[in-house]
């Protein structure tokens, strides 16, 4: 009983996030015609709870072991919980069923439900600490996710893109499961301290191999959630076939939450102390595996975008890409990476969404996704053109912005530890991002067309998010100070039993 | 005797057998069987191991988890594939083809 009671202390987000779900659901059954305002209201306010209680496990620099050692609570894991709520809020605040011409007329009940069951069960990804919860948090996030691109229900492409993303999820999560199994038969347990303290203790020669095996089998599970090269096939369909606002969480919930618990599983378990991580003192080079993994998805992910021509599948291979430069604080095995991680995936989540919410107003009002109906837009809309720019540019990482940041940590991380090739191939890759991001602005302000169309107009709610997501990609950088404290106290990662 | 290899030979085989048809089957509720066997696979594994190698009941308390999981994951996908029947009249994969580039 006192375990449970100091558990539920410290899982006081979550717990709002659940209060939050069974609201929604009891309000949708009942019915009224107010029903669609309230369940957004109480979407919006049980998200912003968590968000703040999460801020708050975050000050409180809590460490602990929760739940019969299921769950642990970390400043690292905090500081993703309130990336992930915050990208959950942003979300439902951002995009609306009035301006997403995809959900017009579609219930709303159960897409607010579902988004809340998504935020929540990536907190709990994020902060697995045992094999048995580690799955369950993975298929309650994959599930969710499943759900949520089937939810234009007559609609060909989108239900094409769940099948696929059913069918490649439940293969690669299929896959790590095995490999979990043969984890538990090796150490005996399924909590992650006790495993590390297992290989800590050294591995013998005959299970080397098995080793590696199970890390091969659990990054298929890890990848796939990341989106990362060659698990990465579902993910310009999802995003092209989805409902855009739906496309626009996935590019980060799930991606952060892989993320996070990607560190935990390698950076926290399989590097113990006096254990060089990756290299468990057998011959394969861990480090160099996860290097090509994160090249091979930042290059694939930039070239594929190059020929691309419809906005969401441009936007899915620029969050490939994303996802290997993300990967570089992975690889990097430190706390700069971990910290390069963090800031990366904050900035992420403003210069992405804000660049979902533009396709998202002109599909509102053309009707298409095509990048030749961008032509001549700085015309009809010229804030919104001023706000797109902002957003490519952050993500091509250009200084002022805050994607600048985020690539600046991430390499400062990788170049400390000498893989200065890794980074010069990065850099490269930046390079090469830069020409389709600058294409679509390029198409936007120089490319004529489209002048007999009407002025688009945007709603006030809609150009205020637009200013203040332009600003929030401009602003950061004024305050790196208080950036780097946020991120700096977030460098505690609670491996204990 | 039956000893842990002989679990994790079956084990092994059954994982196979779900790879394998998940890449040459092409009906959708084949796919979702491949899927199954890829799951039981595991869940063979984890109770092998718990019997007789970890000496307690993680692997068996896991695989209770796993069946469950895989229940939902399976009425969600079956939800998805009877979907996909109403709008194409066809269970076939490779039919659904239109998002691709």
């Amino acid at each position: 009983m006192e375990e449970l009671l100091r558990s539920l202390a410290l899982f006081k987000p979550e717990t709002a996030l659940v209060a939050g779900l069974l609201l929604v659901v009891i309000a949708d059954s009942i019915g009224a015609a107010w029903r669609n305002a309230a369940m957004r209201l109480l979407t919006l306010a049980s998200l912003a709870v968590a968000l703040g209680l999460a801020f708050n496990l975050q000050a409180s620099g809590a460490k602990a072991s929760i739940f019969s050692g299921m769950l642990v609570v970390d400043p690292l894991g905090a500081a993703f919980k309130v990336i992930l709520v915050a990208a959950g809020l942003l979300t439902v605040l951002v995009f609306t069923f009035r301006n997403s011409r995809e959900l017009h007329g579609l219930g709303q009940g159960e897409l607010m439900a579902l988004v809340l069951a998504l935020v929540l069960s990536c907190l709990l990804l994020a902060a697995s600490s045992d094999l048995v919860i580690l799955y369950l948090a993975l298929e309650m996030v994959s599930i969710t996710s499943y759900v949520m691109v089937a939810y234009l229900k007559g609609d060909r492409m989108s239900n094409e893109a769940s099948l696929k993303y059913v069918l490649f999820g439940a293969a690669s999560t299929g896959s790590m499961l095995y490999g979990l199994s043969f984890l538990y038969g090796m150490t005996g347990t399924t909590s992650l301290p006790a495993i590390q303290a297992f290989l800590a203790g050294g591995v013998p020669e005959a299970n080397r191999f098995g080793i590696y095996a199970i890390t091969l089998l659990v990054l298929a599970g890890f990848g796939f959630k990341i989106a990362a090269v060659p698990f990465h096939f579902w993910c310009p369909d999802v995003y092209q076939g989805a409902a855009t606002p739906v496309t626009a969480l996935l590019s980060v919930l799930p991606k952060a939450a892989g993320l996070a618990i990607a560190l935990r599983f390698f950076y926290g378990t399989f590097s113990a102390p006096g254990m060089s991580p990756w290299d468990l003192e057998g011959s394969i080079n861990w480090t160099a595996l996860l290097m090509v993994i994160s090249v091979l998805t930042m290059t694939l992910g930039n070239v594929a975008a190059l020929t691309q021509t419809n906005m969401k599948r441009l936007l899915a291979y620029s969050s490939i890409a994303h996802a290997g430069y993300l990967l570089m604080g992975v690889v990097a095995l430190s706390e700069n990476g971990a910290r390069g991680l963090l800031v990366y995936l904050a900035a992420y989540l403003f210069m992405n969404l804000g660049a979902f919410l533009v396709v998202t107003l002109v599909h509102l009002h053309d009707g298409s996704f095509d990048l030749r109906d961008y032509a001549g837009l700085h015309r009809r809309a010229p804030l919104l053109t001023v706000a797109m720019a902002f957003f490519l540019l952050s993500l091509v990482g250009i200084p002022p912005f805050v994607g600048f940041l985020g690539k600046l940590y991430v390499f400062a991380a990788v170049i400390e530890k000498g893989m200065g090739v890794y980074a010069t191939i990065a850099a490269v890759n930046a390079a090469i991002a830069a020409y389709y991001y600058f294409r679509v602005l390029k198409v936007m302000t120089i490319d004529s067309g489209n002048e007999d169309k009407p002025v688009l107009r945007l709603a006030a709610a809609d150009r205020a998010w637009l200013v203040a997501f332009a600003l929030a990609n401009l602003l950061p950088i004024f305050f790196w100070g208080q950036v780097e404290a946020w991120a700096r106290g977030a460098l505690v990662l609670y491996a204990g039993r | 005797m039956i000893s842990l290899q002989h679990y994790l030979v079956v084990s092994a085989a059954l994982f196979s057998l779900g790879i394998l048809g998940l890449l040459t089957r092409r009906n959708a509720v084949h796919v979702l069987m491949s899927i199954e066997l890829i799951l039981n696979a595991a869940n063979v594994n984890l109770v092998a191991f718990s019997r007789f190698s970890a000496g307690n009941l993680g692997g068996q308390v896991f695989a209770v988890f796993v069946i469950v999981v895989a229940a939902s994951e399976v009425a969600v996908a079956l939800a998805i594939v009877l979907t996909l029947y109403r709008l194409r009249r066809t269970p076939n994969l490779d039919e659904a083809d239109i998002l691709k580039g």
